[in-house]
């Protein structure tokens, strides 16, 4: 994930999210966008395709009832 | 408006033994709402005469012989994004500025049957979220220990009315701190418990798999007071730990010899370094743990800014996909920073929200190998004394690494006690971590240190002026 996005992309990602923003609003967001990489790049580590993630559940009881 | 605030369990002996009205008590609650609460704003919606008529019907069952229990006549305060049947539930939102659910979330209905006075609805963050907040219908509470500064949140009305004796204890809600924040940063204790430990029905959302409930008290003992009427398994939360509850006061004045705690240096040292004041306020908890006979052991974990990140992106997906429908139709609704909270999760894929709940299976894996053999770990619970109000930058979030998120991120016990006051005096914090539902362990030792020293024996300086006045 680049640390800068462009203007165009970043009209795609509000277009898929259904969103209709003022330039300011885009100017905003764009601006903290580095920061969003910076996360984003710090949950990815060498974990391999096998690992699981959290939300990875388990059927109970009440499934069979 | 006389004498001082008896804390939940101070009060609770004394209307079992027939020594304190709760009537009594609950009009000092309001003497105080009615004198201070046009500078703290620490209710949106106050149910006076509703306290009044309970406090009665709590007087007449004491008076009976047939009490209901420790909290039966004690005035709470709920949070408001906490449903109340017939009663306002904003959200501190225009988007739902005239919502009166028709029925109460089953915190707030665990604790009406413990038989607690209601006083009202507390301040919130909009949706739990952002804040502090000037474009939303209400305003932001105040810090009673200094009204220029910041209460931190979102359970900020609760924190602020606890504080000043408006109430004695009430709910807040926690998804990356606002429960332990508040409770820091306006000195008092606030706990969030076990993930699934309190149902979650009936409480806005936030962010599903971090959001908690629990209860903030001037002290670890009425937390657990309050605790005891709020945990227990609900099928209306699809999170709920379906497990026994156990007497969450059993530790309380047992002491802590023998204990054995860890200290995450590097979170508060290292990753980010705390004011001043807050790191002695660290050192001397430390310090007096071992006065009393506790073992100090050193934890390591990942940096505080990797579990910093997992749980922003969890989050900040989470309350995009909460609010999905809102964000897409009634944007200019929200108030400015929830609003830009929410447009952040379009810049979040969701492959990146997944490589964040793989991070958080790691993460929760690293704290259970270094929680091994000790009884809680102890860190920083905010960087600082509270912050100015007005000073507060809107993109926080990538600015100041989060104590608190962590144990979102593990769903750990976590509580915030307060371990001393800065320069100004305003309060500083520590925040203990214990293992999943040992909130006795927790308790127990956040009751030894509250008890070691006597932060507890001091309040704001504009509640006794509000005394003394009348």
């Amino acid at each position: 994930m680049p640390s800068e996005i462009s203007d165009e992309a970043l009209d795609f990602l509000l277009a898929r999210a259904g969103l209709t923003l003022s330039p300011e609003q885009k100017a905003d967001l764009k601006s903290v966008y580095a920061g969003v990489a910076a996360m984003a790049a710090r949950v990815r580590q060498q974990r391999g395709r096998m690992a699981e993630p959290a939300l990875t559940y388990g059927f109970t009881g009440e499934d069979l009832q | 408006m006389t004498g001082a605030i008896p804390t939940v369990a101070e009060a609770s002996r004394l209307i079992a033994a027939k020594r304190l009205s709760p009537v009594e008590l609950t009009r000092a609650c309001l003497d105080r709402v009615h004198a201070l609460d046009h500078r703290l704003h620490a209710f949106i919606h106050l149910t006076e005469e509703r306290a009044l008529d309970e406090a009665r019907a709590a007087e007449r069952a004491v008076m009976a012989g047939a009490p209901k229990g420790p909290l039966h006549g004690i005035p709470i305060g709920l949070k408001d994004i906490v449903d109340t049947k017939g009663i306002p539930t904003t959200c501190q939102s225009k988007l739902l500025a005239d919502n009166v659910p028709e029925t109460d979330a089953a915190c707030a209905e665990r604790l009406a049957a413990a038989g607690t006075v209601l006083m009202g609805k507390t301040t919130t963050h909009e949706f739990a979220d952002g804040g502090p907040s000037f474009d939303v219908p209400w305003p932001p509470a105040r810090n009673p220990w200094d009204t220029d500064h910041f209460t931190a949140g979102s359970s900020s009305g609760t924190s602020a009315g606890v504080a000043a004796g408006l109430i004695l204890g009430g709910i807040g809600t926690d998804t990356g701190g606002s429960i332990r924040g508040p409770a820091a940063l306006c000195g008092i204790a606030g706990i969030k418990p076990t993930y699934g430990l309190v149902s979650r029905a009936g409480v806005a959302p936030a962010a599903f798999s971090l959001d908690h409930i629990g209860p903030m008290a001037w002290t670890a003992e009425d937390c657990a007071l309050m605790l005891q009427a709020l945990a227990g398994h609900d099928p209306r939360d699809p999170a709920s730990a379906d497990r026994p509850v156990p007497d969450y006061s059993a530790l309380i004045g047992a002491g802590i010899k023998g204990c054995k705690i860890g200290v995450i240096h590097h979170f508060h040292e290292t990753d980010y370094q705390v004011s001043a004041a807050t790191r002695r306020g660290i050192d001397e908890a430390i310090a007096t743990c071992r006065g009393l006979g506790a073992e100090i052991h050193e934890v390591q974990l990942s940096p505080l800014q990797d579990w910093m990140a997992c749980g922003s992106l969890i989050s900040i997906v989470e309350r995009a996909a909460a609010y999905e429908e809102w964000t897409r139709t009634r944007l200019g609704d929200f108030g400015e920073r929830v609003r830009s909270r929410l447009m952040l999760g379009a810049l979040v894929s969701g492959v990146d929200y997944l490589q964040a709940v793989r991070r958080r299976r790691e993460l929760r894996a690293q704290l259970q190998r270094a929680m091994a053999g000790l009884d809680a770990v102890l860190t920083a619970s905010q960087p600082s004394e509270a912050p100015k109000i007005d000073a507060l930058p809107k993109w926080d979030l990538f600015q100041t690494p989060s104590f608190t998120m962590p144990f979102n991120v593990a769903g750990y016990p976590a509580i915030s006690i307060c371990s001393g006051f800065g320069e100004g005096g305003l309060p500083v914090s520590i925040q203990l971590v214990g293992k999943p539902f040992q909130e006795p362990t927790v308790f127990g030792i956040a009751d030894a240190i509250e008890k070691a020293t006597d932060f507890r024996s001091r309040r704001p300086a504009l509640v006794s002026r509000a005394s003394a006045a009348t």
